[in-house]
């Protein structure tokens, strides 16, 4: 496997390949956005637009499954961003792979001496993946789901919210404890899971050399629709989440599903 | 694969600023025009409906008209056949009491005709009673000759 730059500063250990690829990221996501109401017209959309006001129906119509169709509108904004930015992270790590050889330690890198040795004298330094193949990236993104559902929970719906922990009986307030710390941990591993698992097998198909380029074409696009799936999948899941926690008529909820 | 906290920090910090970025710089606007959209198409669907609508009214207005115009023509018709058929009748009114009149006037005439024929007749009898006592006395005839006379006389009278 490639190792990743890895700085340390201040004590504490930064991820380059992975800061990069945020950042990445987020500007090609914001200025796909960006282009995409570059000429908004009410009268006569571009292509662009037209592409753009689709996702946002498309997000609109997928929320509204979720939740009552007169509450989607505040987190219209988040869902797209949500399903852009994942999708954009997803499909990042799968054109290319920028990967440098490193013959001396380098000790700002974590390349020591003792690596280099057990390692044929070279260290491959990956500088390019998908953000969303890290955990750490997958869990900031849970997190940020994490922490908005219960603020949103408690500011809107703070009544019936905290009564669902002892719903059905206040025994099951163990469980529903559980639960409410399992579901952005499942947001973040499934995510990282899907993403990191498809480019272990892209750089696995690698190493076969030219006989691999047909399981490599066939590879990407399974790629492209697992990231697809995934992005969407990530969102959905946020938006049930949000639709549990503010939402009280529970009876009517979306089942919670994988 | 370690898990490093920075990265997820870093994450949540730069998604939030992606979040906002594109709140305020694509998606804001973006909805924006969405919605003005969706303002026109909801004022053009008034206008059409306040058109139909007008429309409408105006469709029904003429008929109303239609129907009134139909209601007066079929009453004019009616009182002018009304009328003509009175007028028909006062003819043929006047006709027969004219006729009437003409045929009373006709039978007055063929009345006092005959009593005038009947008077000349009677005249004429006398006249003719006169010339036959005035034979009788001039020839001295028996009494059947006479009677032949009479007889004579009676038919000369008869087929007068």
């Amino acid at each position: 496997m490639h190792l990743f730059p890895i700085v340390e500063w201040n004590g504490l250990k930064f991820d380059l390949s992975a800061i990069f690829a945020i950042l990445v990221s987020c500007v090609i996501t914001f200025v796909v956005a960006r282009l995409a109401v570059r000429n908004l017209s009410v009268e006569n959309p571009s292509k662009m637009q037209n592409f753009m006001e689709w996702v946002a129906e498309f997000m609109h119509s997928t929320i509204a499954s979720s939740m009552p169709v007169h509450k989607v509108r505040p987190y219209l904004a988040l869902g797209m961003t949500l399903i852009m930015f994942i999708f954009i992270s997803n499909l990042l790590g799968l054109p290319l792979l920028v990967v440098t050889d490193i013959h001396e330690p380098m000790e700002w890198l974590g390349i020591t001496a003792d690596y280099l040795n057990s390692h044929g004298g070279a260290a491959h330094m990956a500088w390019w993946k998908s953000p969303t193949a890290d955990l750490s990236v997958t869990a900031g993104l849970a997190l940020v789901v994490f922490v908005l559902v219960h603020y949103l929970g408690l500011k809107l719906n703070r009544k019936h919210y905290l009564h669902h922990y002892l719903h059905p009986y206040p025994v099951f307030l163990p469980v529903n404890i559980i639960e409410t710390f399992a579901k952005p941990l499942t947001l973040a591993l499934r995510l990282y899971a899907n993403i990191y698992a498809g480019e272990v097998l892209i750089s696995t198909i690698l190493k076969i050399g030219y006989f691999g380029i047909p399981f490599m074409i066939a590879w990407q696009g399974f790629s492209i629709f697992v990231g697809a799936i995934q992005a969407f999948l990530f969102t959905v899941l946020t938006m049930v989440y949000i639709s549990q926690a503010t939402v009280h008529d529970d009876h009517e909820q979306v089942e919670h599903k994988h | 694969m370690d898990f490093h906290p920075t990265s997820t920090i870093i994450t949540i910090i730069s998604f939030i600023a992606l979040y906002l970025a594109l709140n305020k710089w694509a998606f804001g606007p973006l909805f924006g025009v969405m919605e003005k959209r969706r303002q026109l198409i909801l004022e053009q669907m008034n206008t059409a409906e306040s058109s139909r609508k007008q429309a409408e009214e105006s469709l029904q207005e003429q008929k109303a008209a239609l129907d009134q115009a139909r209601k007066e023509a079929y009453g004019i018709l009616e009182q002018a056949r009304s009328t003509s058929s009175k007028q028909a009748e006062e003819i043929v009114q006047t006709a027969k009491n004219e006729a009437d009149r003409l045929k009373d006037a006709a039978l007055k005439d063929i009345e006092s005709e005959k009593n005038k024929a009947i008077a000349a007749l009677r005249t004429e009898v006398g006249g003719i009673s006169v010339k036959i006592a005035s034979k009788i006395i001039e020839k001295q005839v028996d009494e059947k000759s006479q009677e032949q006379l009479v007889d004579q006389y009676l038919k000369e009278v008869g087929s007068k």
